[in-house]
């Protein structure tokens, strides 16, 4: 797998995966030069969810969102009023989110071999993907807010950029 | 005719989601179950009829390709038609759950008329 080939399906990913199970449109790839910034480098408004895959190659996926952003997905995906939504409603969807997004990938770039993706978990938005082989990022303006995507090999994610031990 | 459906996912977003999908696709239900992982399902199965079961395949507890296996097993739930929605696209896993009974597989993402059209080619619902 190279590089230029997961950046494309991540980014084929989290389009089809906002359009079709959430009903959001993007507003194009994310200019902020703060995306470029290291994960440890993340706002404190922004919420994340991470999970490890097993397969060849194993790694991980760490998803972050302004909580504006989060929230209004998960309005969107369960069809109900953002004022409504409860945190762990959006937690569940944030959740459910990165677990299609990464099981969508893994399709696009490796459709015949057998994968086993772990259950999503909130970490913090400051976790990184450290050490991987390879670490892939894509970020995306939505109406309220951002999300950002990066996808690693070989390691899993490391809830502090400074804890090296995980 | 409307039917009767169970929807087998650890998530309770993702069970909304299916369910409010279903509705947007203008399928026809009559009744709408939901179970949290396979062994509830069968608990449900067992005072419950359905006419198709949509199921996830990573759960805890008890998962999608146990559940699959235990519906198999047994004669009378065997012939309940069973769908899974999954992110997982790979012919592998598309297999491993066919040889198991699924009659159906539909990938995440998808639109409200796929499953749609998913759920009345497994019922046998005839075309418009």
């Amino acid at each position: 797998m190279t590089e230029t080939v997961i950046r494309q399906a991540l980014r084929d990913s989290v389009n089809e995966v906002l359009e079709r199970m959430f009903f959001v449109e993007t507003q194009g790839e994310c200019a902020d030069p703060e995306c470029a910034e290291p994960a440890g480098a993340a706002p404190a408004d922004e919420i994340a969810a991470a999970l490890t895959f097993q397969g060849e190659p194993p790694g991980a996926l760490l998803l972050r969102l302004t909580s504006g952003a989060a929230r209004q997905i998960a309005a969107d995906f369960l069809g109900i009023d953002e004022a409504e939504v409860s945190d762990v409603q959006t937690s569940e969807v944030v959740r459910e989110l990165a677990n299609m997004i990464c099981g969508s990938v893994l399709s696009r770039v490796e459709s015949a071999a057998a994968f086993h993706l772990a259950a999503p978990r909130m970490v913090p938005p400051s976790a990184e993907i450290a050490g991987s082989l390879s670490n892939t990022r894509y970020c995306v303006l939505l109406s309220n807010g951002r999300l950002t995507v990066n996808i690693g090999t070989g390691i899993p994610i490391c809830p502090q950029p400074a804890q090296s031990a995980c | 005719m409307a039917y009767r459906v169970l929807i087998v996912d650890d998530s309770p977003a993702m069970r909304t989601f299916v369910r409010r999908v279903i509705d947007l696709s203008g399928f026809e239900l009559s009744q709408c179950f939901e179970a949290s992982n396979g062994g509830e399902a069968l608990e449900l199965l067992r005072n419950e009829w359905v006419d198709a079961i949509l199921t996830d395949i990573n759960m805890p507890e008890m998962d999608g390709q146990e559940f699959l296996r235990r519906l198999s097993q047994d004669e009378l739930l065997r012939s309940i038609p069973a769908i899974v929605i999954s992110t997982d696209a790979t012919a592998h896993r598309i297999a491993s759950m066919a040889s198991l009974g699924a009659r159906g597989y539909v990938t995440k993402p998808f639109l409200p008329e796929t499953l749609r059209a998913e759920l009345e080619r497994t019922l046998g619902v005839p075309c418009d």
